[in-house]
């Protein structure tokens, strides 16, 4: 039995190999409850794979120290009950579309061993939450990408979750639903909801996550809040030049500014402003632009900005 | 901590699947429930009215007779394998609808075991509505011919686990073109749904005996026409026999595709 204050999930040591490919290597770490934990990482990261693992649609390698915890149960032996005690939003949009909004929920109501009265409550109130009231008797085909998403957010929710797990919950949607999702994602962890979510989008994590992992080739390579690793694992300030050409500038010797050219684009990473100003106006350069570094830079300084695949 | 929430027992696992089959399956009432009785009218004019003329006895029956208990089986075969082959492949493949499921409290046993247990569903329904129509023309003795409905349900669950091998193996869609033309319609002639088997050269009987639909079409037969022998055990345990094998590698092989 688990007490209230271990965390929901941890891994340990966790290893998946596909073949000769090393999907996920020996990763760790551990989600709170109530928190949002997002895994970051570029596409073939492992990040789906790890997430598929906890829900027991994936199998992770045996190994003496690997260790899978969902509320005290490992997914090898007690897939029931950790699916039962979580919701999964996966990649795909998975609807049926033979079916209408209503329907789709109504059929995962008896997955879930619902009886009609209680389903049929739950249905109504999941979407009145993700604000499908409206669209209870409308086709899969007639509801525009955001609404599936959010329909399948509700059938996740249906049988009153502990954890849910997002695999890209906002990719390919419009910025007004990506808010809307990320409110509702807030809500429901306010309420005492544990989340694990994966993502690319660095506004996600930042809007969302109390921390996050970023994963690089199935390796963890950062972990912390992402307030905390903006402010403590890159410089402070980035210069980002277009169309740089062979004008790059020589770089002061003492080690202040860092460099990072590639694909016709140059960034000149310190902690001081006008260290770069200098930079700029040396170069006589005028597509330039300075700003604070963010997220994402931590994230493209932490895999590579050269694509993997 | 709600530790004391239980997922749904096996039983209400499986029929919730079973369920989603059959919201989606109703949901088309016309296109789907049509057909199963437009289908044996057409086979009986067809080949009633036309061979009837030339073939009158068979097997010491009325030609029609003969044809008309076997038809009800051979319904059931083509519902639950057409089922379990394209239909399975669709929602494994295109739709990802088995993604949306197994992320509920259900195992991939249980999954498959819904499909069988639809496509047996689908097989009662196609024997029956097979049976429905004959009787309609009086050609069936009723009502011992209500049991083939029986045989309907056994035969759609030996061939959706039959199906359900076959799926494993496709890489493709297509490739099930070689299941139907190549062991199913095979089968349909040479299992003494057309033909009585011992019209068959001798050296062909053998494998006649191992083709699975003979013997639920022989175990049908001898229930409606209440002349059962025991032969029907004989056939009942092939039945059951053939179901569990391919049933074993069946779920061995889907559960490697469904679990990474």
């Amino acid at each position: 039995m688990q007490g209230s204050d271990d965390p929901v999930i941890i891994v340990s040591n966790v290893s998946k190999t596909y073949g000769q490919i090393v999907a996920v290597d020996r990763l760790s770490f551990s989600v709170a409850r109530s928190s949002c934990v997002g895994l970051l990482g570029p596409n073939g990261a492992g990040k789906t794979t790890m997430m598929k693992m906890i829900y027991a649609k994936c199998l992770r390698d045996a190994g003496p120290d690997s260790l899978i915890s969902v509320f005290g149960r490992d997914p090898a032996r007690d897939e029931l009950d950790i699916k039962y005690l979580s919701g999964v939003v996966p990649q795909e949009d998975n609807l049926d579309e033979e079916l209408n909004v209503w329907q789709n929920l109504w059929v995962y109501g008896k997955l879930y061993g619902m009886n009609r009265a209680a389903a049929a409550a739950r249905i109504a109130e999941l979407l009145d939450f993700m604000e499908l009231g409206e669209k209870r008797r409308v086709k899969i085909k007639e509801l525009s990408g955001g609404m599936k998403r959010r329909l399948i957010i509700a059938r996740a929710l249906l049988g009153g979750p502990k954890l849910l797990i997002l695999d890209e919950p906002t990719t390919g949607l419009d910025p007004q639903v990506r808010h809307l999702i990320w409110e509702k994602l807030r809500q429901l962890k306010k309420e005492g909801l544990t989340i694990l979510l994966t993502t690319h989008y660095m506004e996600e994590a930042f809007q969302i996550c109390d921390s996050v992992l970023i994963m690089h080739k199935g390796v963890k390579v950062m972990e912390g809040s992402p307030r905390e690793l903006v402010r403590t694992r890159i410089e402070r300030f980035v210069l980002e030049l277009r169309e740089h050409g062979a004008s790059l500038a020589a770089l002061p010797g003492d080690g202040s500014v860092r460099v990072d050219a590639a694909r016709g684009a140059a960034r000149y990473y310190a902690n001081q402003n006008g260290v770069l100003q200098g930079l700029a106006a040396q170069m006589g350069a005028d597509q330039y632009y300075i700003r604070e570094t963010n997220l994402e830079d931590l994230f493209l300084q932490a895999t590579g900005s050269s694509l993997d695949d | 901590m709600t530790d004391g929430m239980t997922h749904p027992g096996l039983a209400r696992r499986i029929t919730a699947v079973w369920y989603r089959h059959y919201r989606v399956y109703t949901k088309s009432l016309l296109s789907n429930g049509i057909p199963p009785f437009l289908e044996p009218l057409i086979f009986l004019a067809g080949i009633g009215l036309g061979m009837g003329k030339y073939v009158t006895r068979m097997e010491s029956l009325p030609y029609i007779v003969f044809l008309a208990t076997g038809l009800p089986i051979t319904a059931a075969m083509f519902t639950a394998a057409f089922e379990c082959s394209f239909g399975t492949f669709i929602r494994l493949e295109f739709d990802h609808v088995y993604d949306g499921m197994l992320a509920a409290p259900i195992t991939v046993n249980d999954l498959l075991a819904g499909e069988i247990l639809w496509a047996g569903s689908k097989g009662i329904f196609f024997s029956l509505a097979v049976i429905s129509v004959e009787a309609l023309f009086g050609i069936v003795p009723m009502p011992l011919t209500l049991l083939s409905g029986f045989v309907g349900f056994l035969t759609g669950v030996m061939f959706a686990s039959i199906s359900l091998f076959i799926t494993s193996l496709v890489s493709s869609i297509n490739q099930f073109n070689f299941y139907f033309t190549g062991f199913l319609s095979p089968m349909f002639f040479f299992s003494g749904v057309v033909f009585p088997l011992a019209n068959l050269p001798p050296v062909l009987r053998p494998v006649a005996e191992i083709f699975p639909l003979t013997h639920s079409v022989r175990l049908a037969r001898a229930l409606d026409l209440g002349n059962g022998t025991g032969q029907m055990a004989i056939d009942l345990l092939f039945i059951l026999a053939f179901t569990a094998v391919a049933g074993f590698f069946a779920f061995r092989r889907l559960k490697r595709r469904l679990i990474q």
